[in-house]
C-alpha cells in the first residue's frame, strides 16, 4: 500500500488508515487489542452480551454442544450452547480495512471491527463489494482537496477505505468499461447518506472538471468551471427547501433524490440532472414536537431585510399556526446566515432576483394558509370566515381576488352528476382544503425548484457519453405504527435490496451456471419478489397499492373497508400478516426484508387520492402573478372536490357516491405516480453497474464517539452487510472476459501465448498456467475467467508494477523530449544572441579605427559620393516626364477619335433635318392645293344653290294655288 | 579508454551545453538541472537513476547544491554507458495496454491520468506540453504517432 508521506498529511492519514500501533486508544478497554499470544493461549471467543452486543471470553471447557467460558471482563464463568459462541479473529486482523478478509466471519467480529475502527476515527470500512460508513457526528479532516488528490487515480486496495475510493472506482470503471455507474447510498435517517452523496459530487466535480490545468492541485477557485460550481450549489439549495431538523437528524433530507452526472467520452462533466422522490410535504403544515419544518421557512423569517419582510407580509415565527413549535434554533446553525448562503447559491445557479423573491412570496403564502381560521355557523354545519385578514394577505401574495377565494373555499362549485352546484363546506372540510392547498403549493414550489436547477445544469452543447448516478434515499422505516409514507419508502427499499441481491447473489449464481462453473446453488432466501408482489402486483391477486387504488374508486369506501379487502385478497400471502384481534393498533403487517412492519391504514384513501379544492386551484392558475400561475400550470391531474363530496361518517372527508367509476383514468393516484417513478428509477439502475454504500447510524443521540451495539447490529442485518460478505467469500466476485483478461494481463506472462492467433479461452488458460495460480482461486467459464475476492487485486498490483516500469521508461523519454525541445530553443536563442554579439563587437572595434573615424567625418563632405544619388533623382524625373508625355499622347488620340465620332453624328443629324424640311415643304404645297380645291368646290356649291332657287321659282309658277297657300302659310309663320 | 573516445570528441559541446544551464555564473549547475542537461545531450535517464548518481539528495539539496562540469561528466558517462534500453516497440506495447478498443488509440484523459499518477509522476504542465496537438476531436490519441513524436527529438 502506498502511504503518503509529508508532515501535514500525516496528521490526516491518521483518520484514514489505522496506525497499526498496538493498544491504540479505544474507549472501551475490554476490546483493546489482545496480543497474538493471548489470543492463541486463551482461545478467545465472542459471547452475546446485552450491553455490548458481544463481549470477549476465553474457552474453559467444551462439553459436547455446550461450552464453558470465562468472561474476560468480570472473570465470571458462563456455560453457553456452541452456536452462541463466535470465534474471535487473530489480533493480526485488528481494524482490518476489508471485512471480507477476516478469517472468522461472524456478526460479532464484524461489529467488533466496525467499532474498533469507529473509535479510532476510521469511519469507512469495506465489506466485500460494498462500503460501510458509520456517521462520526463530528467533522473529520478527511474531505479536503489534498485528500481528493491522494485518491485520484488510485485503485481501491491502494488507499484506506473512503467514499472517494468508491467514487474513483465508479469513475474509473465508467471510463474503462464505458458502462454507466450508480452509487447507492442507503441507511436510516441520520446515517449520513446526504453527506456522503455530497462528497461523491465534490470528488467528481474535482477530478472530472472540464477545466484542465485543474488536473493537479492549484487554486481551487480558479480551476472550477461554472458547471462544476453550479453542481456543487445544487445541494445547498435543495437542502434549504427539502431538509428539516428532526429528532434524529438536524439536517434530515425529507425527500429522496437521484443525481445523474453526465460525462463525455473524455471523462469530463458535461451536465447533470436531479430527480426527486416523495417530498414529505405534510411537514410544511405540521411538525412533531421538537421538530422543524423545512429550513427555508426559518431562513426567510430570520434572514430577510425589513423591507423585504414588509413586501412578503412576514411576521415572526410564533405568529404562524403552521410552525407548530414557533422558532426552534438548530445547534451550531444560524438561520439568517444560512439564508444568505441559500440566496448566494441561487445566484450562482443563475436564479434571477425576480425568481427568488417570487419563491419567497409563495413560501410566505404557504404560511398564511395556516392562519386562515373558520368558524362553524350557529344553526347549521356551514363554515364561515369571520376574519379575513389572513386570507387577504394570502390573496395578495398569490395575486388572486380575495372574494373569489373566499367563495371557492366556503361555497365551491361542485359537479354532481352532470351539473355544477354550489356546495357549502363544513368547517372540517374548509380546514382540510386549506391545509391540502398549502401542502400542494409547497410541493409545486419544490418541483419547480428542481426543474429550475435541472435547467441550469443541463448542458447539451456537448454529448454525454455515460453517467454516474447517485441515489440518496431513506432506508427502511420501522416505527411503532407506520403509515402510507412508510409503505412507499419500505417498498422502495425492498426494490433496492432486490436489485442488490439480484446483482450480488442471484445474477451471480446464474452466471456461474451459464458459464458452466461447478457451483452448489445456494438459496440465500433472499429473493424479495414475493414481498414486492404483495405491494405492487396489479392483479391476480391485486397487491396493496392496486387494492388501495381500487378502493379509492368505490363509493362509500373507507380505510376499514380497504383493510378488509386486503385481508380477503392477500390473507394467505406468506409476507402478509393480520393481527388476530385488531385492537385499534396495527391494521396489518408486512414482513419486509428488514423485518416485520406494522401498518395502520388510517387516512390511506385520502393520502392516496390527495384531493384538492379544484375551485381554488383553477383560481390560482389564473393568478395575476406569472410565477404563481406557472406553478399551477397543470391543474388537470387534481383530484377535485366532486370525488370527495361530504358524507355522514366521521372524519373530515369521506367518499361520495357521485359516479366515480367514470372518472377513472383521468388522474392518477399518489401510489400510481410513485410506482411509476420508482419503476423508471429501477430501470435506470438496472442498466448501471451499482456501487453500494451502506450508511450506519451509531446512536440516536447525535453523539460523537458512541456506538450502540444493538442498533448497529440491527442495521447490519437489515441491509445485508453480513450476507454480502458471506457470498462474496464463497463465490467468485471478480470476473473478466477472456479478451479483456488477455488484453489486460498478457503483460504479466510474456511468451506464454504464441504470437499466432489463438482463441480467448485457450489463451487465458495458458496465461493462468503461466501465472501459477492455485486452482481454488479461479474458475474458467465459457467466456470469462472467475476469481475469488482479492486475486484480481493481486494481479492488478503485479500489472501495475510491470506497467509502471515501462511507463517510467516512457516518462523518461518524454522528459527527454521536453528537455531537448527546450534546449534546442535555448540554443537557437543563444546563436541569435551570438550573431548580435558578433556584430556589436565588430562595430565596437571599427568605431575607434582612425580611418573609419576619418571616413565618417569626411563622408558628408564628398560631392562625388552624391553623384549617383543625383543621377538617380534625374533619371526618375526623366522617367516621370516620359510617363507624362505618353499619358498626354494617349489622351490626345482618345480625344481625336471622339471628335471624329461626334462630327459623323452631326452630319447624320443634318441629313435628317434636311429630309424633314423637304417633307415640310411638300406638305405645305399639298395644303395650298387643297385650299384652292376647297375654294373651287365652294363656288360650285353657290352655283348649285342659285340653281335651286331658280328651280323653286319655276315650280311656283307651275303650281300657283298650292304655292299660294304654301306661301301664305309660309308668311303666316 | 576506447569507449570514452566519442565523449572526448564532443567534450567541448558538452561543456558548452553545461554552461548554458549555469544561471549563476559560477560554472556550476544546480542538482535539479543535472537530469535535464543529460536529456539535452540526448540521454533518457530516469529521475531515479539521476538521483542515485547524485547520492540521493533531499528536496532541499536538489535546489541548493551545485555541481561543476568535472563532477557532472562522470555521471553523464555512467548514463551513456547504461542507456535506457526501451525503444519504440516497448513504448507502443506499453501504451497498447490502455487501448480499450484495439484501434490504435488511447483516451487522452486516460493517458493523462497514467502519466500523472503512475511511475515518476509528471506535472500537468509537462503533460500539457507533451500532448499539445496530439488529441483528436474525440479526445483520443494515436499512440504510435505519439511515440514517434516523442522520439523525434
Amino acid at each position: 500500500m502506498s502511504k503518503p508521506t509529508g508532515g501535514g498529511v500525516n496528521d490526516v492519514t491518521h483518520f484514514l488508515a489505522s496506525g497499526g500501533a498496538p493498544g491504540s486508544p479505544t474507549s472501551n478497554p475490554m476490546f483493546s487489542g489482545a496480543s497474538q499470544a493471548d489470543w492463541a493461549a486463551k482461545r478467545l471467543v465472542w459471547v452475546p452480551s446485552d450491553k455490548h452486543g458481544f463481549e470477549s471470553a476465553s474457552i474453559r471447557e467444551e462439553r459436547g454442544d455446550e461450552v464453558e467460558v470465562e468472561l474476560t471482563d468480570s472473570q465470571r464463568k458462563v456455560t453457553l450452547s456452541r452456536e452462541e459462541v463466535q470465534r474471535m479473529n487473530p489480533p493480526h486482523f485488528s481494524k482490518v480495512e476489508d471485512m471480507a478478509d477476516l478469517t472468522c466471519l461472524n456478526e460479532a467480529s464484524v461489529l467488533h471491527n466496525l467499532r474498533e475502527r469507529y473509535y479510532s476515527g476510521l469511519i469507512y470500512t469495506y465489506s466485500g463489494l460494498f462500503c460501510v460508513v458509520v456517521n462520526p457526528y463530528k467533522n473529520l479532516p478527511i474531505y479536503t482537496e489534498s485528500i481528493v488528490e491522494m485518491y485520484r487515480g488510485k485503485k481501491r486496495h491502494e488507499m484506506p477505505p473512503h467514499i472517494y475510493a468508491i467514487s474513483e472506482a465508479a469513475y474509473r470503471s465508467m471510463l474503462q468499461d464505458r458502462e454507466d455507474q450508480a452509487i447507492l447510498c442507503t441507511g436510516e435517517s441520520g446515517a449520513g447518506k446526504t453527506e456522503n452523496t455530497k462528497k461523491v459530487i465534490q470528488y467528481l466535480a474535482h477530478v472530472a472538471s472540464s477545466h484542465k490545468g485543474g488536473t493537479l492541485g492549484r487554486n481551487k477557485e480558479a480551476i472550477q468551471g461554472e458547471l462544476e460550481k453550479q453542481l456543487l450549489q445544487a445541494n445547498p439549495i435543495l437542502e434549504a427547501f427539502g431538509n428539516a431538523k428532526t429528532v434524529k437528524n438536524d439536517n434530515s433530507s425529507r425527500f429522496g433524490k437521484f443525481i445523474r452526472i453526465n460525462f463525455d467520452v473524455a471523462g469530463y462533466i458535461v451536465g447533470a440532472n436531479i430527480e426527486t422522490y416523495l417530498l414529505e410535504k405534510s411537514r410544511a403544515t405540521r411538525q412533531a414536537k421538537d421538530e422543524r419544518t423545512f429550513h427555508i421557512f426559518y431562513q426567510m423569517l430570520c434572514g430577510t431585510s425589513d423591507e423585504t419582510k414588509a413586501d412578503l407580509l412576514l411576521g415572526t415565527a410564533d405568529e404562524y399556526r403552521f410552525l407548530s413549535g414557533g422558532s426552534i434554533p438548530v445547534a451550531g446553525q444560524s438561520d439568517s446566515e444560512n439564508f444568505t448562503q441559500t440566496m448566494d447559491s441561487m445566484v450562482i445557479m443563475g436564479f434571477t432576483p425576480e425568481e427568488s423573491i417570487s419563491m419567497l412570496k409563495v413560501i410566505s403564502a404557504v404560511l398564511q394558509f395556516g392562519n386562515i381560521s373558520f368558524m362553524k355557523e350557529k344553526n347549521h354545519d356551514q363554515a364561515s370566515m369571520p376574519d379575513n385578514t389572513a386570507a387577504q394577505k394570502l390573496c395578495h401574495l398569490l395575486g388572486i381576488n380575495v372574494l373569489e377565494f373566499t367563495r371557492a373555499i366556503l361555497n365551491p362549485r361542485i359537479k354532481v352528476g352532470r351539473e355544477y352546484v354550489q356546495k357549502a363546506q363544513t368547517k372540517e372540510q374548509a380546514d382540510f382544503a386549506v391545509e391540502a392547498l398549502a401542502k400542494a403549493t409547497y410541493e409545486r414550489l419544490f418541483r419547480w425548484l428542481v426543474h429550475r436547477i435541472n435547467r441550469a445544469l443541463d448542458r447539451r452543447q456537448r454529448q454525454g457519453a455515460s453517467f454516474i448516478g447517485i441515489l440518496d434515499i431513506a432506508g427502511f422505516e420501522i416505527f411503532q405504527l407506520n403509515s402510507f409514507e412508510q409503505l412507499c419508502i419500505n417498498y422502495t427499499n425492498e426494490k433496492l435490496q432486490q436489485l442488490f441481491n439480484h446483482t450480488m447473489f442471484i445474477l451471480e449464481q446464474e452466471e456461474y451456471q451459464r458459464e458452466g462453473i461447478e457451483w452448489n446453488f445456494i438459496d440465500f432466501g433472499l429473493d424479495l419478489q414475493p414481498c414486492i408482489d404483495l405491494i405492487e402486483r396489479p392483479a391476480h391477486p391485486p397487491g396493496v397499492l392496486a387494492l388501495l387504488d381500487e378502493e379509492c374508486w368505490f363509493p362509500r369506501a373507507t380505510d376499514r373497508s380497504f383493510v378488509e379487502k386486503l385481508s380477503a385478497e392477500q390473507g394467505s400471502h406468506p409476507k402478509f400478516f393480520k393481527p388476530k384481534q385488531p385492537r385499534g393498533e396495527a391494521d396489518f403487517s408486512i414482513i419486509h426484508y428488514a423485518g416485520k412492519v406494522d401498518y395502520k391504514a388510517h387516512n390511506w384513501l385520502v393520502k392516496n387520492m390527495d384531493p384538492l379544492n379544484d375551485n381554488v386551484a383553477s383560481l390560482v392558475h389564473q393568478s395575476s402573478d406569472h410565477f404563481v400561475s406557472e406553478l399551477w400550470k397543470e391543474v388537470d391531474r387534481i383530484v377535485g372536490l366532486d370525488q370527495v363530496s361530504s358524507g355522514e361518517n366521521s372524519g373530515p372527508v369521506n367518499f361520495g357516491a357521485s359516479g366515480l367509476k367514470t372518472k377513472k383514468g383521468m388522474f392518477r393516484t399518489v401510489g400510481q405516480l410513485y410506482k411509476e417513478s420508482l419503476t423508471k428509477l429501477m430501470a435506470t439502475l438496472r442498466n448501471t453497474n451499482p456501487n453500494f454504500l451502506r450508511c450506519i447510524i451509531p446512536n440516536h443521540e447525535k453523539r460523537a464517539g458512541k456506538l450502540s451495539p444493538n442498533l448497529v447490529l440491527d442495521q447490519l442485518r437489515c441491509n445485508g452487510v453480513l450476507e454480502g460478505i458471506r457470498i462474496c467469500r464463497q463465490g467468485f466476485p471478480n470476473r473478466i472476459p477472456f479478451q479483456e483478461f488477455r488484453q489486460r494481463y498478457e503483460i504479466l506472462t510474456p511468451n506464454a501465448i504464441p504470437r499466432t492467433f489463438m482463441d480467448g479461452k485457450q489463451a487465458s488458460e495458458l496465461m493462468i498456467r503461466a501465472l501459477e495460480l492455485d486452482h481454488n482461486l479461479f474458475r474458467v467459464g465459457q467466456s470469462k475467467v472467475f476469481f475469488r475476492a482479492g486475486v484480481l487485486a493481486h494481479l492488478e498490483e503485479e500489472r501495475d508494477l510491470k506497467i509502471t516500469d515501462t511507463i517510467i521508461r516512457f516518462q523518461s523519454a518524454s522528459r527527454g523530449y521536453l528537455a531537448r525541445k527546450s534546449f534546442i530553443k535555448k540554443q537557437q536563442q543563444l546563436s541569435a544572441l551570438r550573431v548580435m554579439q558578433r556584430n556589436c563587437s565588430a562595430y565596437l572595434k571599427l568605431r575607434n579605427w582612425q580611418w573609419w573615424r576619418l571616413f565618417t567625418k569626411v563622408k558628408p563632405l564628398l560631392q562625388v559620393t552624391r553623384q549617383d544619388e543625383e543621377i538617380q533623382v534625374r533619371e526618375s524625373e526623366l522617367q516621370k516626364a516620359k510617363d507624362n508625355l505618353t499619358q498626354v499622347e494617349q489622351d490626345y488620340t482618345d480625344l481625336d477619335k471622339k471628335h471624329a465620332q461626334l462630327i459623323e453624328e452631326k452630319s447624320v443629324l443634318a441629313d435628317q433635318l434636311q429630309a424633314e424640311a423637304e417633307l415640310f415643304a411638300e406638305a405645305e404645297e399639298m395644303r395650298a392645293r387643297l385650299a384652292s380645291r376647297k375654294q373651287e368646290l365652294e363656288e360650285v356649291i353657290g352655283e348649285l344653290e342659285s340653281r335651286l332657287e331658280e328651280e323653286d321659282e319655276r315650280a311656283v309658277k307651275l303650281f300657283p294655288a298650292a304655292c299660294y297657300d304654301w306661301n301664305k302659310n309660309l308668311h303666316f309663320i | 579508454c576506447l569507449r570514452s573516445y566519442p565523449l572526448l570528441l564532443h567534450s567541448a559541446d558538452y561543456r558548452e551545453a553545461f554552461g548554458l544551464f549555469d544561471r549563476v555564473g559560477d560554472n556550476k549547475v544546480a542538482y535539479n538541472q543535472v537530469a535535464d542537461i543529460m536529456r539535452a545531450l540526448g540521454q533518457n535517464p530516469t529521475n531515479k537513476e539521476v538521483n542515485r548518481l547524485l547520492g540521493m539528495p533531499s528536496a532541499d539539496d536538489m535546489t541548493a547544491k551545485r555541481v561543476e562540469f568535472e563532477g557532472f561528466l562522470p555521471m553523464l558517462q555512467t548514463i551513456i554507458n547504461s542507456p535506457n534500453k526501451a525503444g519504440y516497440d516497448d513504448y507502443v506495447e506499453g501504451l497498447r495496454v490502455f487501448d480499450k478498443e484495439g484501434n490504435g488509440t488511447v483516451m487522452g484523459a486516460e493517458l493523462r491520468i497514467v502519466l500523472s499518477t503512475l511511475g515518476e509522476k509528471m506535472s500537468a504542465d509537462e503533460i500539457d506540453a507533451l500532448m499539445a496537438g496530439q488529441e483528436d476531436e474525440n479526445g483520443c490519441v494515436n499512440y504510435e504517432t505519439f511515440v514517434k513524436h516523442i522520439m523525434s527529438v
